[in-house]
């Protein structure tokens, strides 16, 4: 009988400091990923914890991992060489589908940028796919600011916008100011041929999609991912059901229409 | 002509008031709980004998006042089917109950309302009281005994000679414990803190717990049963001109048994003890005459302590002085 | 086919069926409820027919038998995790038919959602053989017939306690041995037609429920006990946990533990976010899942109205009248449109 809790130890390939708290890890694993999907990461005899997958390759995934309790805290001692159990991969990802041919903006707010690196690199990849590939990205302060190097690389492929909320320290040079600041001002030409991906914490994400919606974005063309508390990643649990939906099954993307009409 | 025999009117029960030839009747009712119907006989003496009036005292009893001194012998023929009812049914040892109280130094054994009402209480007071009554009633020696059904110790068991505190032991099943940390909370909030989640799981601290149970009404699953019934035996609070203050913790975690022969074999000790040049001495002056260790070498003789029992070898009474 | 049996001949069958079950039933076990003097009715192991509570309505359901309260998934050391057996015996639950409907409920979760098998679950869950006790009297606090799980099947036996013995009804390879220790008998099914308790369940629930005051008052009363959810047959949420060894911090075990809706920290996230902090918020999200959402899913109702939720609310907070309370809410705003 298969057991869907037995997880499977995962090396650790490569260590990258992001900021002070995220780091993020490369594991040796054979999965099938879909970006904005997740697995259940954990370290016998400390704990277990749902973490969304931020790139993925050829027998390896990556994961960036916020410093934010009992398990992370242990998992950011680590280093290459040891290992990691994880199990998954969970949840729904991207319908990249929906988006071929579209402009695409994403929206991220912080550690929410981690779901959608694996996209920003695909469409780098391959720039035909969308039409046109927009990033705001709010950080709270530059320190904040995850993924430089690879958003220094999204600068030449794409349209890339970062703001921060405060620059406590000085000496920012871009914009300071709220990502719905952002949204507000980005030029949209075609609105009804533009999908939009919205992922942060849950009061970023809920003032980014009215905004959008503001700005003449379809409901069923914005896409936002949950976050929820999860234990068991397969619809067991109930941690993260909200009104009929699980968030581990039918998200943590989901459609606007579907999210929008969730009561919880 | 009056001609009273006041040591005898007050050993009847009755009281040497401000009013030259009127008493007042103190009434016992045991740990506080009496059948609606004896009211009626509390009613008639006041409104035939007394002056209408019912005072209810601090030690659950009534006191009929107002009642001229002569009357005392029909106040009693009256007051007889309430001692049968409270006493003499209860097993305690009156041979006539036309006669009135046969004692009135050791007091009525006052309890909370205890487990037929209350929630908390983690045994039947009304019960022990009963027992205890029957054990030390009547007896002239001035004492006062209350029992009350947990540490909230509503009964004020703190301001007696004797206050006895129900306890029980907590039983703890892991496996049925979801970690709410509901009772953890609860004992921080309300209790002693004797408990902490390891593991996710309870851990209790035996010389920190009370033993009040509240663990046990806060967990959902009833992972926290009660197991056995024990008791905590704090000693000689007072009020008093001399030297008011609470009483303090003589046993604890000991069963019913020993409750029962501590209380008997103090009044041993006070026979043995008492300065008998004094028109009366409370048990707890006694004490501060002997000493605790003579007091716990009578008064402990034959006690089975058990496992979980600890008996204090000193204690800091402290109080205060006017 | 119906047999009848007397104490001593059910339990020769439940003798011979110990040998190769574990027989659960409720059991009223003295002086073990919360108060002091008081009972507890839950399910124990037991071995004679004697031991269980026909009378009484348990207090827990059955449903720790295949879901228990704390489950070891994996035990590990520092290089290798193994899993748990539950051992080769087969398990017999004694319980009455809104119980049997509250595992069909279970099953659904822990069998099929999101396509998966719980297997810890699976492989208790198909040891369980029922033998339903018949309800003679509905409960105060039950309304199994509004939710339509006053009958039950897929039993093994089905018995009425009846002038001293048993009347059973038993189905499949039972019958066999039934057949050994009872005499033939005949018997009709009776399941409860009418409850003191009714409660009528809204087709939907919109927004204009959602923001009522009558969750402000809930919350006001609520104090988040998880005492409904805990009791509930058809509650199958729970949390994982890590734990090591003291006296070996590389050895350990991964566990799962019941959790409830309703008590702090069920939606906290690492970090500490938490969705339902408000009380009344926890309460209409019990309420919905039990009466709406798991229908949306599944295509009938969690709620077995087995009542255990109203008869251990310290805080005397009926569920049975706010469903009633919701529909009534929804009746008026459909009037109103």
């Amino acid at each position: 009988m298969s057991n869907p809790y037995l997880p499977f130890r995962a090396a650790i390939i490569e260590v990258r400091r992001e900021t002070a708290v995220d780091f993020t890890y490369r594991l040796e694993a054979d999965m099938q990923v879909a970006g904005g999907q997740f697995v259940e990461v954990s370290i016998p005899g400390v704990g277990e914890a749902p973490i969304s997958v931020s790139d993925f390759g050829d027998g390896w995934i990556e994961m960036t991992i916020r410093r934010v309790g009992r398990l992370t805290n242990v998992i950011h001692h680590l280093r290459p060489g040891n290992s990691l159990f994880i199990r998954g991969t969970y949840g729904r990802g991207f319908p990249l589908e929906r988006y071929a041919g579209k402009d695409l903006i994403i929206a991220a707010g912080g550690t929410g940028l981690a779901p959608v690196k694996s996209l920003l690199n695909r469409y780098g990849g391959n720039p035909g796919e969308v039409k046109s590939l927009t990033l705001l990205a709010g950080f709270k302060t530059p320190a904040d600011i995850l993924f430089r190097d690879e958003i220094e690389r999204w600068r030449r492929q794409h349209r890339v916008e970062i703001t921060v909320d405060r620059d406590d320290a000085g000496g920012w040079p871009g914009r300071v100011g709220l990502i719905t600041g952002l949204i507000a001002r980005e030029p949209i030409s075609q609105p009804e041929n533009t999908v939009v991906i919205v992922v942060g914490p849950p009061a970023m994400m809920k003032f980014s999609t009215l905004e959008f919606i503001k700005r003449g974005i379809k409901q069923e063309n914005i896409w936002v991912s949950f976050e929820r508390k999860m234990c068991c990643g397969i619809g067991k649990c109930g941690h993260c059901k909200i009104d009929g939906a699980y968030v581990c099954l039918e998200g943590p993307v989901l459609n606007y229409t579907t999210a929008g009409r969730l009561m919880d | 002509m009056l001609d009273i025999n006041t040591k005898k009117l007050m050993k009847n029960a009755y009281r040497i008031t401000k009013h030259r030839g009127i008493t007042a009747l103190r009434v016992r009712v045991l740990g506080g709980g009496l059948d609606a119907g004896y009211l009626d006989v509390i009613k008639a003496i006041a409104e035939r004998f007394g002056n209408g009036k019912v005072h209810i005292t601090t030690r659950q009893g009534f006191e009929i006042p107002g009642i001229p001194m002569e009357k005392i012998p029909g106040v009693n023929r009256l007051l007889a089917p309430v001692i049968q009812g409270l006493e003499v049914e209860m097993g305690v040892g009156i041979a006539d109950v036309n006669g009135g109280y046969p004692a009135a130094g050791t007091r009525n054994v006052s309890a909370c309302i205890g487990n037929s009402v209350c929630p908390f209480a983690n045994f039947n007071t009304t019960e022990l009281a009963g027992k205890i009554e029957k054990l030390i009633y009547p007896n002239d020696f001035h004492v006062k005994i209350a029992v009350t059904g947990c540490p909230n110790d509503c009964i004020k068991a703190h301001m007696q000679d004797i206050g006895v505190i129900g306890l029980v032991l907590p039983v703890y099943d892991p496996g049925r414990c979801m970690g709410c940390g509901a009772c953890v909370k609860n004992c921080r909030k309300v209790a002693s803190g004797a408990l902490e989640m390891v593991n996710y799981k309870v851990r209790r601290d035996h010389r920190r717990c009370l033993g009040c149970g509240e663990c046990v009404l806060k967990c959902p699953t009833s992972a926290w049963t009660r197991g056995d019934q024990y008791y905590r035996l704090v000693i000689m609070g007072r009020t008093g001109k001399k030297n008011p203050r609470l009483a303090r913790t003589f046993l604890e975690w000991v069963n019913e048994g020993a409750v029962l022969k501590v209380i008997g074999n103090m009044y041993g000790y006070i026979e043995k003890y008492i300065d008998r040049s004094l028109p009366k001495e409370h048990v707890g002056y006694i004490v501060d005459r002997t000493g605790l260790p003579v007091f716990s070498q009578e008064v402990l003789q034959g006690i089975e302590l058990g496992s979980l029992g600890r008996a204090a070898g000193f204690i800091p009474f402290g109080g205060y002085t006017y | 086919m119906a047999y009848w049996l007397d104490m001593d001949s059910f339990n020769g069958i439940l003798k011979e069926l110990s040998a190769d079950n574990v027989v659960y039933a409720p059991v009223k076990m003295t002086g073990k409820g919360a108060f002091s003097g008081t009972d507890l009715v839950a399910y124990r192991e037991i071995s004679g027919v004697e031991q269980i509570e026909f009378k009484e309505k348990s207090r827990f359901s059955p449903k720790e038998i295949v879901f228990p309260i704390t489950q070891t998934l994996l035990y590990f050391t520092e290089e290798e995790y193994a899993v748990p057996g539950t051992g080769e015996k087969g398990i017999i639950v004694f319980c009455r038919p809104c119980d049997v409907n509250a595992f069909k409920r279970l099953d659904e979760i822990f069998l099929r959602n999101g396509g998966r098998v719980d297997s810890y679950y699976r492989e208790l869950r198909e040891k369980v053989r029922f033998f339903v006790i018949e309800c003679a009297e509905s409960f105060d606090s039950c309304f199994c017939v509004s939710m339509g799980t006053n009958r039950a099947d897929g039993y093994d036996v089905f018995i009425r306690a009846a002038g001293g013995g048993f009347l059973c009804d038993v189905r499949g390879d039972l019958a066999t041995l039934f057949e050994k220790f009872g005499g033939p008998a005949e018997m009709s099914l009776r399941f409860i037609e009418e409850n003191k308790t009714k409660v009528s369940i809204p087709e939907s629930v919109d927004q204009s429920v959602f923001g009522h005051g009558i969750w402000r008052e809930y919350a006001s009363r609520c104090i988040a006990c998880g005492r409904c959810t805990v009791s509930c047959p058809t509650c199958s949420c729970f949390t994982m946990q890590d734990i090591f060894y003291e006296d070996n911090p590389n050895r350990g075990e991964r566990r799962r533990v019941w959790a409830s809706c309703m008590i702090d920290g069920f939606t906290a996230m690492a970090g500490g976010h938490g969705f339902r902090e408000d009380h009344g918020d926890r309460m209409r999200f019990k309420l919905m899942h039990k009466i709406s959402d798991f229908r949306k899913r599944f295509g009938y109702n969690m709620c077995v109205g087995c009542g255990r939720c109203d008869d251990v609310c310290p805080e005397y907070i009926s569920f049975a009248r706010a469903i009633n309370r919701v529909d009534a809410l929804m009746k008026e705003a459909v009037e109103n449109v």
